[in-house]
């Protein structure tokens, strides 16, 4: 494996206890993510998709094999500087205003309300969403709110993109012209996006598919 | 199904319905608690009146009256546990010739008393010295007198014959005004000052000298108007109502009632009613204080626990709706909800009896929880507490079904949201209202509690307590508005939470911001948590703080020794100062003075150095300031000091001449003194509550030969039981030294009836204010926090570091905190002083301030923040085991 990829799994295995039962998520999984890749990992409900994601994102560490991040460092720092999550829906802070929500990972890196809220604006505006900078998350539509999600991942310029289903809410059309802002916003960077999804459309558009079927990883292509 | 989705619920979120039940079980445990003081109090005081009259009536007989058949009505009349016969003959004189010496005294009284009068009585007389039954002076007249057991007395009668007697003994009566009180004078007639001379002699003795016809026929001694008879009855206490009110009613029925069948042969003075007229005015103030200490806390548990039930709101709104989406009807969803709050209620009350028996123990001293009042006030209390949170849960869960089924986050307000009561401003409104209310309480010169004396109805100004009402809920709306107008001043807050959150501050006053509703209601239940706290606790250290004073005003100093002016505890000062624990002593003289025809008690100090043995509050002199007056009595020899009656009955006025008459040391006769009015004194140590003088001894033993101190007032400052055991050890044995300290006159003063006995409702009311104040910190908080553990999973997962965490999560713990123990310290205080001032006839004497309970206070602060502190952290383990779980849920 090559040193300049940005996460590795080696032999990655997840187990959870349910109750009396231990459950297997992922069964020894060995994949890396590089610079600029566009990965869709494609599955059924309940075949470790979510699950193989933490991994990557460092969420949650393996019940046995290795995870790494040889560019990145160690695990505990890997958010919000370097890895971005965009989830399925609700994701954003209640009581922030969408600019406030854009901007919060960058004031978390220690940037100053006002760098952040310049960067936030523009991040806004590149996904078209200057009108509804001031509104709360309530106040927004389905497609507006996640667009204000992908901005704020894409807004602290991190090297890895982790997005779980994001486009699972939304029509076609709305979830197209959502990852045609998200693929003009990194185009030109070297962050690599990894998406799972059902949406086949999606998955088209992404150079490297991976399959989960119970837990268990099938590169496609 | 309910029975399943009750169990569901009892699985999913055994926390919340914990917190609940505990809340409903405190409610209950409180509300129980205060109803069994309530009763129990009232109970108390009946039977300790009735141990403190020592005389329960006085059955005066008319001239034409039968004894045998005044005896029978008596024995006739319902409550009579026993009767014995007094007789009262004047003479003109006593003489005694001692020392050389013959003394005379003026007119006197002579009292006839059976064999089993003192042990049928034995609170009226103390024997001081020699042995009783026999020819017994009075302490008055033996001093008067100057004779001693075994010296010769003789009796002159009005017809001038003489009798001449051995002494036996001197005894001290302990209710003189009672035993010598004019019976059926009319109403509104100036009570007579008990005779100054004195002998009591056996019933046979005083027959031999008085001798009257046949037992059958009317007793009266032609052309003589100084004879009297009575007899002195006792009331079994056990058969009156427990009810002072009550007692005092039954008590005077019964007595009209003999009068009424003896033809009005027989008059009876009710001393025992007397005491209840006086008691249940106190009796009521017991009512009152449950009242206004006891339930504004009931309602705060019950807040609590409400607050408790409804944490989750968005979660309870989320369930309704998706049963609703599922088919259910809106009846049934609402048969699951009551089912949870009726099982909270159940578990609640269950447990809350438990607690009842627990601190009904521990704080009041009642076991017998099983007995009837007790057993009502418990049911009662638990009915009530089952049925406010049933229906508050039912009101509340039912317009929220009638709401749309979409979640509104209701958290989150935006700032152009006011509520109705704000724009409305009731809460300056409320606290205009209270403050009218108390201004025309105050009008009516706070007279909360009437018991008009000789009338059976009692009534209560509840209106007085209008005030506090408005103070509480207008002051909790206007600490609300204070804190949402804080928390709307983005750059205040930024200001203000800095220090917790540093770099962070921008974003958590603007998250913080926003939620202004749900922070709102954890800063209204910390602040009326801790505000009942302060109002209790300031209350009950002023009423302490006042007990203490009254007992100071009573024992007259830490330790006191009254000797009499044969044997002055003066004359051992040497002695006393070589005690350990001693850290001053100084003399007072105490005599009796003639004011006109009245008898006066005459206190005779050392102005300069007073002090030193005796605290003199500022209260004791008009004028308000006893380093002056005292001052200005030691700069006048001559000067006196007297009550505000005897400056308006001799239109005094500062450097008028008065003439005392003091008895004189060579004949022992009274003799006029001149004194110089300096000013008015309205309290002093030992002294009575009605009229008396205070002068220099100094001059008064000038003028009159007797430099005998008869009390020795001392300071201690090593623990006072010690040092009041060693002075006992000094003057064991003395005939006529009697040493008493001032906390078991304290002691006495708190289970006397004068004042209400709080200790039992204090423990209780300061113990639930501790658990109050943790139960709405630390719970609600911990519980505000888990409603957003969505939030705390979010901004891990974009990448909050668990110290940028921990800043989110203090800096809303710490605004909450901070912001509601400033509005309820404050709220606190004005309850407080409004309290003090509306029920200044619990006090005796009024405090001149509020005191405040330092400790306690500095208590309830660490368990305000050992609360938080748990709550916060345990939220942020949670916050970090549970992250996965979370991120799963989004």
């Amino acid at each position: 494996m090559s040193d300049a990829s940005y996460v590795r799994l080696i032999d990655a295995r997840k187990t959870y206890l349910r109750g009396p039962r231990r459950v297997t998520a992922l069964e020894s999984i060995t994949c890396s993510v590089f610079p600029g890749d566009r990965i869709a990992v494609l599955g059924p409900s309940g075949s470790g998709k979510s699950t193989l994601l933490h991994l990557l994102g460092g969420v949650d560490s393996p019940s046995e094999g290795v995870a790494q991040w040889p560019t990145f460092g160690p695990r505990d720092g890997l958010r919000p500087r370097f890895v971005s999550y965009v989830f399925q829906t609700k994701s954003l802070v209640d009581s922030l205003t969408a600019e406030e929500n854009v901007a919060l990972p960058l004031v978390l890196m220690g940037m100053t309300q006002s760098e952040a809220q310049a960067i936030a604006e523009a991040a806004l505006a590149s996904f078209g969403l200057e009108e509804v900078a001031q509104k709360l998350p309530e106040e927004l539509s389905g497609g507006q709110a996640q667009r204000v999600a992908v901005a704020r991942a894409v807004a602290a310029r991190p090297r890895l993109i982790l997005a779980d289903e994001p486009t699972g809410q939304l029509d076609h059309p709305t979830a197209g012209r959502l990852f045609d802002a998200l693929f003009a916003a990194l185009d030109g960077t070297d962050t690599a996006l990894v998406v799972a999804t059902h949406d086949a459309a999606i998955a088209t558009r992404m150079a490297r598919r991976w399959a989960m079927h119970y837990g268990m990883m099938e590169v496609l292509s | 199904m309910t029975r399943r989705w009750l169990f569901g619920v009892i699985k999913g979120r055994p926390g919340r319905l914990l917190g609940a039940a505990l809340g409903v079980a405190v409610t209950t445990a409180l509300l129980c608690s205060l109803g069994i003081f309530l009763s129990k109090s009232t109970a108390t005081m009946t039977s300790r009146a009735a141990a403190d009259v020592p005389i329960d009536w006085q059955v005066q007989l008319s001239a034409a009256a039968n004894e045998g058949g005044a005896l029978a009505a008596l024995q006739g009349t319902a409550a009579v546990a026993g009767a014995e016969l007094v007789e009262y003959h004047d003479v003109a004189s006593f003489t005694a010739r001692t020392s050389g010496t013959s003394q005379v005294t003026g007119r006197g009284k002579v009292v006839g008393l059976g064999p089993r009068y003192l042990s049928q009585f034995p609170g009226v007389l103390r024997q001081l010295a020699g042995t009783s039954g026999g020819v017994e002076l009075s302490q008055q007249t033996a001093a008067n007198l100057r004779a001693a057991v075994g010296d010769r007395v003789t009796i002159r009668r009005f017809d001038g014959t003489i009798v001449d007697l051995v002494v036996d003994g001197v005894v001290a009566e302990k209710k003189a005004d009672s035993f010598f009180q004019a019976i059926g004078v009319a109403p509104g007639a100036a009570p007579a000052a008990p005779p100054d001379n004195v002998v009591y002699l056996p019933d046979r003795l005083w027959r031999s000298l008085f001798p009257s016809p046949s037992a059958n026929t009317s007793f009266g001694m032609t052309g003589q108007r100084d004879a009297s008879r009575q007899f002195h009855v006792s009331i079994d206490a056990t058969l009156l109502p427990r009810d002072p009110a009550s007692a005092y009613s039954y008590l005077s029925s019964l007595a009209n009632n003999l009068e009424a069948r003896s033809s009005g042969t027989l008059t009876v003075a009710d001393n025992l009613a007397q005491r209840f007229g006086a008691v249940r005015a106190d009796a009521l103030y017991a009512k009152v204080l449950f009242l206004f200490l006891g339930l504004p806390g009931a309602a705060l548990s019950l807040l609590i626990t409400l607050s408790i039930m409804l944490t989750g709101s968005q979660h309870i709104s989320r369930e309704q709706s998706l049963l609703r989406v599922r088919g259910a009807t809106a009846r049934q969803v609402f048969r699951f909800e009551l089912a949870e709050a009726a099982f909270v209620g159940l578990v609640g009350i269950v447990v809350g009896l438990g607690l009842t028996a627990i601190a009904s123990h521990t704080f009041i001293g009642s076991s017998d929880l099983l007995s009837g009042t007790h057993l009502i006030w418990m049911l009662v209390s638990s009915l009530a507490v089952a049925t406010l949170i049933v229906c508050a849960i039912a009101a509340l869960l039912g317009a929220r079904l009638r709401r749309s089924a979409k979640d509104s986050s209701q958290a989150v307000a935006r700032s152009n949201d006011v509520p109705l009561w704000q724009r409305l401003f009731w809460d300056i409104l409320l606290v205009a209202a209270g403050l009218l209310t108390y201004w025309l309480t105050a009008q009516k010169g706070y007279e909360v509690v009437l018991a008009p004396e000789g009338t059976p109805s009692v009534s209560v100004h509840y209106e007085a307590f209008v005030a506090p009402l408005l103070f509480w809920l207008g002051g909790a709306l206007l600490g609300l508005r204070l804190f949402e107008a804080l928390i709307g001043d983005r750059r205040a807050m930024r200001r203000l939470l800095r220090p917790v959150s540093s770099g962070l501050a921008p974003v958590v006053a603007a998250s913080l911001g926003r939620q202004r509703r749900l922070l709102a209601r954890g800063v209204v239940m910390v602040g009326l948590a801790v505000a009942f706290a302060v109002s209790t606790s300031v209350f009950n250290t002023t009423y302490n703080a006042q007990a203490r004073v009254d007992a100071q005003l009573t024992n007259g100093a830490d330790i006191t020794v009254t000797g009499n002016i044969d044997s002055p505890a003066g004359g051992f000062i040497p002695r006393l100062l070589g005690i350990r624990g001693v850290a001053a002593v100084e003399p007072m003289m105490h005599r009796f003075v003639y004011v006109g025809s009245d008898l006066q008690d005459l206190y005779g100090i050392d102005p300069k150095r007073i002090r030193a043995a005796t605290a003199m509050s500022d209260a004791y002199f008009a004028g308000g300031d006893a380093v002056a007056a005292l001052s200005m009595l030691s700069s006048k020899p001559s000067g006196v000091l007297v009550s505000e009656e005897t400056k308006n009955d001799y239109q005094l006025s500062v450097g008028d001449t008065i003439n005392l008459r003091l008895q004189f040391a060579g004949d022992h006769r009274y003799y006029p003194v001149p004194f110089v009015f300096m000013g008015v004194v309205r309290e002093f140590p030992t002294a009575p509550k009605d009229s008396f003088i205070v002068a220099n001894s100094s001059y008064i033993a000038a003028r009159t030969g007797i430099v005998s101190q008869e009390i020795a007032l001392i300071r201690a400052d090593e623990p006072i039981p010690q040092v009041k055991s060693t002075v006992d050890r000094l003057f064991a044995g003395l005939p006529g030294m009697t040493v008493s300290d001032i906390q078991s006159t304290q002691a006495a003063i708190d289970s006397s009836l004068t004042s209400v006995d709080l200790r039992g409702l204090t423990r209780l009311e300061l113990a639930f204010a501790i658990l109050a104040v943790i139960g709405s910190a630390g719970l609600i908080i911990a519980l505000g926090l888990r409603e957003r553990r969505r939030s705390f999973a979010l901004l891990e997962a974009v990448g909050a570091s668990r110290r940028q965490l921990r800043a989110f999560v203090w800096s809303e713990v710490l605004l909450v905190i901070v912001s509601g123990i400033i509005i309820g310290a404050a709220l606190g205080m004005v309850v407080a002083a409004t309290l003090v001032n509306i029920l200044h006839g619990v006090f005796d004497p009024p405090p001149p301030h509020l005191y405040a309970p330092l400790g306690y206070l500095v208590a309830l602060l660490a368990a305000v923040a050992a609360s938080c502190f748990v709550g916060a952290a345990s939220i942020s383990v949670l916050a970090r085991q549970s992250l996965v779980e979370e991120i799963r849920k989004l």
